[in-house]
């Protein structure tokens, strides 16, 4: 670890840094306006780190740090997948990996009424979205999208759900497409829900092309893109 | 019915006869009406009755015990410490009643419909209070077995004084805002408008 003599923004950028790094210093930067994400707070005129991880920039000015964990803080406009624990007269209690069950109210269904409340058993895997967490509270899950439309969310049924890091879900989710489901793509139809909070639902046909997805899945986590073709390509061999 | 004057009583003993005293604070009258009893403990004290009232009973009063602080009563202003906040309430931990600090334990509740007296379905709870401040509410009743029910309906009542993320006191910008003097964020609570 080198200490910088002067702390420009670009010398920490895509780099590890850990809690206590001093990333920024306002005081060399004169009006601008800096949007900080998660893992970086304000401490005066520095800009300091508060979690471990990849320190990221976007223009033109947002700051974040992305760690990969085991264990999700939930975080409004997230999609997770939610196991039911528990039904009561207002919302249902689902298990989202966070530190505190989340409530599904009975009635953030599209068309839902006091009439119509869906009954989900213990153990029913849901795709939900969430809407409020703040810290100290339970957090608020919606079956709805923000103009109340049910959009995909609600019960997954069959297939198969299994459990991984935070990181392996945004990779899964970003945009383009990342190599492992572009290549598992062309070759198997399956179809694939993935929660940030580090669950993945994989379903397909028939049941071994279901565990290929999910074992593949869980293999290339911490490979690079081109050594995650290769990887794939390997796997699928196998299978023919 | 004399004795020493400030006599040292406990719950349940015999004070008098209903007919000669009327209860006061700290005693009452038994079920078919014949005999007053202490439901305190302190020291009984008689005060004559007030002039111009046509009961000529003197009233009985148990009082004096060290545990007998000030307690809630519905109407009163009183300033309570944030203990959680949830999605339709939240819980304070009452410290004073009017300016008196309160001796024991007493929990209210504030409900969604009680924050304020505008637009009270679209209240979100964690923009009004967080865990930690320090609100003047008004008692509304004396609620449940578990707490008692405040609001801070009013302008003047609600947070006056909270902590900022970064730990510094923040001051009141509006009645929907306070900023940290050290970071300059703003955050918002329902405030208490200032003054006497």
């Amino acid at each position: 670890m080198e200490s910088k003599p002067s702390v420009s923004p670009s010398s920490f950028v895509d780099q590890q840094v850990f809690p206590g790094d001093v990333v920024l210093d306002l005081s060399k930067m004169t009006n601008q306006t800096i949007k900080l994400g998660g893992g970086l707070r304000q401490d005066g005129d520095v800009i300091s780190v508060m979690k471990a991880g990849k320190l990221r920039f976007s223009k033109p000015n947002k700051y974040w740090v992305e760690s990969s964990h085991k264990r999700y803080v939930p975080s409004a406009g997230d999609n997770v997948l939610g196991i039911v624990v528990d039904a009561k007269a207002d919302n249902f209690l689902v298990d989202i990996k966070g530190p505190m069950l989340a409530f599904l109210p009975v009635l953030a269904f599209e068309g839902g009424t006091r009439r119509n409340i869906p009954k989900f058993e213990m153990g029913t895997l849901l795709y939900v979205r969430v809407v409020k967490a703040n810290t100290g509270m339970n957090p608020e899950l919606s079956c709805m999208d923000a103009s109340g439309k049910a959009a995909e969310y609600g019960p997954l049924k069959d297939g198969f759900m299994f459990e991984s890091s935070t990181g392996l879900s945004r990779m899964l989710l970003s945009t383009p497409t990342c190599p492992v489901l572009e290549t598992l793509g062309k070759k198997l139809a399956f179809e694939i829900a993935v929660g940030l909070n580090g669950r993945v639902w994989v379903n397909a046909t028939s049941p071994s092309i279901t565990v290929l997805v999910a074992n593949t899945i869980m293999q290339t986590e911490s490979l690079s893109p081109a050594q995650q073709k290769i990887k794939v390509e390997n796997l699928l061999q196998r299978l023919q | 019915m004399e004795g020493d004057e400030e006599k040292f009583v406990t719950p349940g003993e015999v004070l008098g006869k209903a007919t000669e005293l009327k209860a006061g604070k700290g005693a009452y009258v038994s079920a078919d009406d014949r005999t007053v009893y202490a439901s305190l403990t302190g020291f009984r004290s008689l005060t004559p009755p007030p002039e111009g009232s046509d009961d000529p009973r003197p009233t009985v009063e148990v009082k004096g015990h060290k545990a007998h602080g000030p307690v809630p009563e519905p109407g009163l202003v009183v300033i309570a410490r944030v203990t959680k906040v949830m999605a339709k309430m939240a819980s304070a931990d009452i410290m004073c009643v009017g300016p008196k600090s309160v001796r024991e334990k007493f929990t209210g509740i504030i409900r969604q419909q009680d924050v304020r007296a505008t637009e009270i379905d679209k209240v979100d709870m964690h923009a009004s209070f967080r865990p930690g401040d320090i609100v003047r509410a008004l008692v509304l009743s004396l609620g449940d077995a578990r707490a008692y029910y405040l609001s801070t309906a009013k302008n003047e009542l609600g947070v006056v004084s909270a902590e900022s993320q970064a730990g510094a006191t923040m001051i009141p910008i509006s009645w929907t805002e306070m900023q940290c003097p050290l970071t300059g964020q703003v955050e918002q609570r329902k405030v208490a408008k200032a003054g006497a």
